[in-house]
């Protein structure tokens, strides 16, 4: 038997897709186990049981929810590359091109996520553990497709690039980002930090502090943040603290699946009129008689009390 | 899910009598038994442990870390530290709980809900998802009752 070249394994992955997160499983149970085995000598408290089996068990209804659409999403986007305006050759610097350019899909997708309500919804899960650690990188959602995520990443096909080429680099964005879900890893060299995400990066991501609140929306490289003016560095004076902003008290699976999407409806039926779109597409913690709290009011409130330092 | 198992599901999807629905069926459960093992792993290595609010700064710190700005002024501790109350120069009241390895709080709006039982509070803030919570405050229990009393808001509403 021969195996393939690596020419034909892109030639394969652009025609079909080349899924890369079931092989990367046997490396994330490893990984959390021995990030466990360092959390029991130095950091017991880095793990919460209860709250890993709910991150995990997210994982894994996002694997099933995500396995029952893949088809439809393989086919929107089958129908833009079927209606594409030119065609991308497969080949090695169309595999840079597009790998880059779908972390680009991701940064605007995550900054819509934090700042679009009903994109919040789907993503608010993800953020809701108050540990950071390996198990909550598995905290996925089961809701993105009815969010309608997926149109961030799918309309290079429009454009020409092979929606296996989509399905491979997308599998690979998303195993990135697993490693930088810790606190076991201080800073990276230097010259990382100031290209890709890095754990540190990211911990500023999932913190609740107002100075970090919505900030370090990257994927893989986290020079989109610095472009579009979102990056901010972890400070040692400022130790993170992880969730979200009313922590949810709970470790149960269908709250914090569901939660934002019942409050979204509960709000969207008292509201009046007028302001019922606002209650979908505003950032969350918006309201239409200002009693509630935005991140960039938390954030005023603080810098206030502060200093802008 | 190991390299042999990716081998195994692919002949199985290979054959044409057995369904999809069986693979994606064998593969959530393998996924199961593995997230179980973990939980199990994190319970054996003791995981989380047993903590409790050091005293009134770290109750402060963790009401200001709930409301940044809160600047309490009075505070009380529960017995055994798994809770306790915290006012701000404002009259605002928040009321703090273990949660796993971490603490959640939330304001406490009326005094609806709130019984006194001797050295005991109960409390319910409105918000199914944090509960009820019953604080062994000692002799602060009665001080407290009666500025609780007070609280006429509406409940607060918590989305994310």
């Amino acid at each position: 038997m021969t195996l393939p070249t690596l020419a034909d394994l892109a030639q394969q992955a652009a025609a079909s897709g080349l899924d890369i997160v079931p092989f990367a499983v046997p490396f994330f149970v490893l990984a959390i186990v021995i990030e466990m085995a360092w959390a029991a000598r130095h950091a017991p408290g880095a793990y919460e049981p209860g709250d890993t089996l709910t991150s995990l068990l997210m994982g894994l209804g996002s694997t099933l929810a995500g396995g029952l659409v893949a088809g439809v999403i393989a086919l929107s986007a089958g129908w833009l590359y079927a209606h594409r305006v030119a065609t991308v050759p497969v080949v090695w610097w169309s595999w840079i091109a597009v790998f880059v350019l779908d972390d680009f899909n991701y940064y605007w997708f995550h900054r819509a996520a934090h700042r679009v309500r009903w994109f919040w919804a789907s993503h608010v899960n993800h953020h809701s553990s108050q540990h950071y650690n390996l198990s909550t990188a598995l905290r996925q959602t089961w809701t993105g497709f009815p969010a309608l995520s997926f149109a961030f990443r799918i309309w290079p096909a429009f454009v020409g690039f092979a929606p296996g080429m989509l399905l491979t680099v997308g599998g690979i964005n998303l195993v990135y980002q697993f490693w930088i879900h810790t606190e076991a890893v201080g800073r990276m060299p230097r010259w990382f930090e100031a290209v890709m995400n890095t754990p540190s990066h990211h911990r500023v991501h999932h913190a609740t502090n107002p100075r970090y609140l919505d900030r370090n929306y990257a994927g893989v490289f986290i020079v989109w943040d610095r472009l579009f003016k979102s990056f901010t560095p972890e400070r040692d004076d400022d130790p993170v603290r992880y969730g979200i902003v009313h922590q949810l008290g709970t470790f149960s699976l269908p709250t914090v699946a569901f939660h934002e999407w019942r409050a979204i409806g509960r709000d969207l039926w008292r509201a009046p009129f007028r302001a019922k779109l606002g209650y979908l597409l505003r950032e969350p913690g918006w309201s239409h008689d200002g009693s509630r709290d935005t991140s960039d009011r938390i954030r005023d409130r603080w810098r206030a009390t502060h200093g802008d330092d | 899910m190991s390299g042999k198992l990716v081998t195994a599901i692919t002949t199985l999807v290979a054959r044409p009598d057995i369904g999809p629905w069986l693979v994606l069926t064998a593969e959530a459960l393998v996924s199961l038994v593995m997230v179980l093992a973990l939980y199990g792993l994190a319970r054996a290595l003791r995981l989380g442990g047993d903590v409790r609010i050091a005293d009134a700064a770290h109750a402060i710190a963790l009401a200001e870390a709930t409301f940044p700005g809160f600047d309490a002024e009075a505070v009380t501790l529960d017995r055994a530290r798994i809770g306790a109350l915290v006012r701000n120069r404002e009259g605002r009241v928040m009321l703090i709980r273990r949660h796993g390895a971490r603490f959640v709080g939330r304001e406490l709006t009326n005094h609806k809900g709130i019984r006194l039982d001797r050295h005991t509070l109960t409390l319910e803030t409105g918000d199914p998802r944090f509960g009820d919570l019953t604080l062994d405050l000692g002799a602060d229990a009665q001080s407290w009752a009666a500025s609780l009393r007070r609280l006429n808001g509406d409940p607060r509403e918590y989305a994310a």
